[in-house]
């Protein structure tokens, strides 16, 4: 109980103060999502507690994307004009992003020469951790595993982000924020909200979409690109 | 402090909707997480007026404005992972950025052709 609230302190704590350097410095490597875990891993070495004792101890924070997948209902009813508005742009754009977000990470995949299990479990990586972990135990993957894919993947997106959309001159907000939310899920949508409003509306849903699809993926393409890699 | 109690307030209320979803999930059988039948249980709850958007707005901002904490953790996690830390490991990160970058793209320009276009449309 102790170490539950301590470790959940800290890492509220250390959080916090990525956060403000990452403000104040705003160097992509700095990223709280990167600092943080740094600083949380040189805390547990020094006073050696193993990493499965350290994630049992914070478990509520990791319980809280359940609630946070839920409340991203929110944001989708206080924009229902615009969803309806704009779904064709939605659906075209987050259904193509999902396939080139299976396909390039496959066909990469295999050109490294990733075994079975990794694949599967890089497959789902575009999307948001919660829906992730549960595509990946639905096609064989390493859930733990994907966890780390998904947030490198945010990561990266949230650091070349504003660099892709600078360089293809991506104006409209609509595009910028389903861009963000499709490729980087809730790191995109953070990196979304420094852009303004609308951004961060459109990179929700595109998460949400995303994850949708991606479900859908999971069910039908994937266990039948899984069986056809041989032939590759 | 008044502030703070509205939040775990509506952040517990938010459980609900898990609860839910997670029994929706016995009855329905299709490979879809609790908290995404929660969603679009509480989605409809709001839409039909059943919940008032006041009664969970403010938690569900916070969770959503904290979302990369609530990663933290699994992040940690890496460091079971002893293989990630290889040459291996570099190549996965260089396949991601790869991946990553064709993926928002793509996703950017075809959402911002097709916007344009239902913009023109209109007028």
């Amino acid at each position: 109980m102790i170490m539950m609230i301590l470790f959940t302190v800290v890492t509220y704590l250390l959080y916090r103060i990525s956060k403000m350097v990452y403000v104040k410095m705003s160097f992509p490597l700095f990223h709280p999502l990167l600092l943080t875990p740094i600083l949380l891993i040189i805390v547990i070495s020094i006073v050696h507690v193993p990493a499965d004792g350290y994630l049992h101890a914070t478990r509520l924070l990791t319980h809280l994307l359940g609630p946070a997948t839920v409340a991203f209902a929110v944001p989708i009813y206080k924009n229902l004009p615009t969803v309806k508005k704009y779904l064709g742009t939605i659906a075209i754009s987050i259904t193509t992003g999902t396939l080139v977000a299976i396909f390039s990470t496959f066909g990469l995949s295999k050109l490294i020469h990733l075994k079975s299990d990794m694949i599967t479990s890089i497959l789902p990586r575009s999307i948001t951790t919660p829906i992730a972990i549960e595509v990946s135990k639905e096609i064989g993957g390493m859930p733990t595993l994907t966890t780390v894919f998904v947030i490198i993947t945010g990561v990266f997106g949230g650091i070349v982000g504003p660099m892709v959309i600078k360089s293809l001159s991506i104006k409209s907000p609509i595009a910028r924020g389903l861009a963000l939310g499709m490729a980087a899920h809730g790191v995109g949508t953070t990196k979304a909200m420094e852009y303004g409003k609308q951004e961060a509306t459109f990179s929700s849903l595109g998460m949400i979409f995303a994850a949708w699809i991606t479900l859908i993926w999971g069910a039908l393409l994937i266990p039948s690109l899984m069986t056809l890699q041989h032939l590759f | 402090m008044k502030k703070a109690g509205v939040i775990i307030l509506q952040v517990l209320f938010l459980h609900v909707f898990l609860i839910l979803g997670a029994a929706l999930k016995q009855i329905v059988p299709i490979p879809i997480p609790a908290s995404m039948f929660g969603l679009v249980l509480l989605f409809l709850a709001l839409c039909l007026k059943i919940v008032k958007l006041e009664w969970v707005e403010k938690g569900a901002n916070w969770l959503l404005a904290e979302l990369l904490l609530f990663f933290v953790p699994s992040a940690v996690g890496i460091i079971n992972y002893k293989e990630i830390f290889s040459f291996l490991g570099a190549e996965i990160v260089i396949l991601i950025g790869i991946s990553t970058i064709v993926v928002m793209g793509l996703t950017g320009i075809i959402a911002e052709k097709t916007a344009v276009f239902k913009r023109r449309e209109q007028h």
